[in-house]
């Protein structure tokens, strides 16, 4: 492992322990502002939520230990998506994200990924049914890679969704 | 991640983000927001603290059925470490 991810890592470790230091980072790591647009996406919701199939995707670099990591050498983050199945045993899925500390989310992947909570919720009756498809993005994209999240692989990602037959779709972060 | 959430509201499919940094959520303005001044890594809390997970959740899907106007962001008022959380089947 290189210095650079040593240190990447070190300051997420110090930021979850002390998050007063987080607004030191936050600024350093704001994307451009070019990609904001006034205009805020909106789809109203349809149907009752005990009708809804419901997707993850979240940006804490969850992927099944079988697919490629994500790339942590390129200091923009890596722009690219894992599909994950909720199939998949909890063993099978494992983090590479060096911008948060996941020391806990190792310990219990719910905690950034609540794919067991939404069983229990499908078995609860509260929500319709649990997506076989989510999708596991890393986050902490800068640089030129946000034009790639923005105009490549977001929208492949929310295609898949579509495809899937998702009617809601939850966003948890790392 | 807002950016993200952008692309699939986009595609036809209503979505819910969860936000640990609101500062980071403000600029990418996602359709639908909550907030929970929590610790990096940690944005459904504890580990293995079921009932505090379900009842994030809860509020998510409040949020996701409540929101009317686009690009609010719900502060939830929840103390890291310091909520007695009800029981999983009280909490909807």
């Amino acid at each position: 492992m290189n210095l650079t991810r040593l240190k990447n890592r070190a300051i997420a470790r110090a930021i979850t322990r002390f998050p007063q230091l987080a607004g030191l980072f936050i600024k350093a790591g704001k994307n451009g502002t070019e990609e904001r647009s006034p205009d805020i996406p909106w789809t109203p919701v349809s149907k009752p939520l005990s009708e809804c199939t419901v997707a993850l995707v979240t940006t804490g670099g969850i992927h099944h230990r079988g697919q490629e990591p994500f790339d942590m050498d390129d200091p923009d983050g890596d722009p690219s998506f894992r599909v994950l199945d909720s199939c998949t045993p909890r063993e099978d899925l494992t983090v590479t994200h060096d911008y948060y500390d996941h020391s806990d989310a190792d310990r219990d992947i719910n905690i950034v990924y609540p794919v067991e909570r939404l069983k229990e919720l499908e078995a609860a009756g509260v929500i319709g049914r649990v997506s076989d498809v989510h999708l596991g993005f890393m986050g902490h994209i800068t640089g030129p890679h946000v034009r790639t999240l923005t105009e490549w692989t977001a929208p492949e990602a929310a295609g898949l969704l579509r495809d899937a037959g998702a009617d809601v779709a939850l966003l948890v972060p790392g | 991640m807002g950016l993200i959430q952008r692309a699939i509201e986009l595609e036809g499919i209503p979505t819910i983000g969860i936000s640990i940094v609101r500062e980071y959520t403000e600029e990418a303005a996602p359709p639908r927001s909550i907030h929970l001044k929590w610790p990096f890594g940690h944005p459904l809390g504890e580990p293995f603290n079921r009932d505090q997970h379900h009842a994030v959740l809860a509020r998510a899907f409040e949020a996701l059925y409540g929101l009317i106007e686009p690009g609010r962001i719900v502060d939830i008022p929840f103390r890291w470490r310091k909520e007695t959380y009800p029981e999983f089947g009280e909490t909807m």
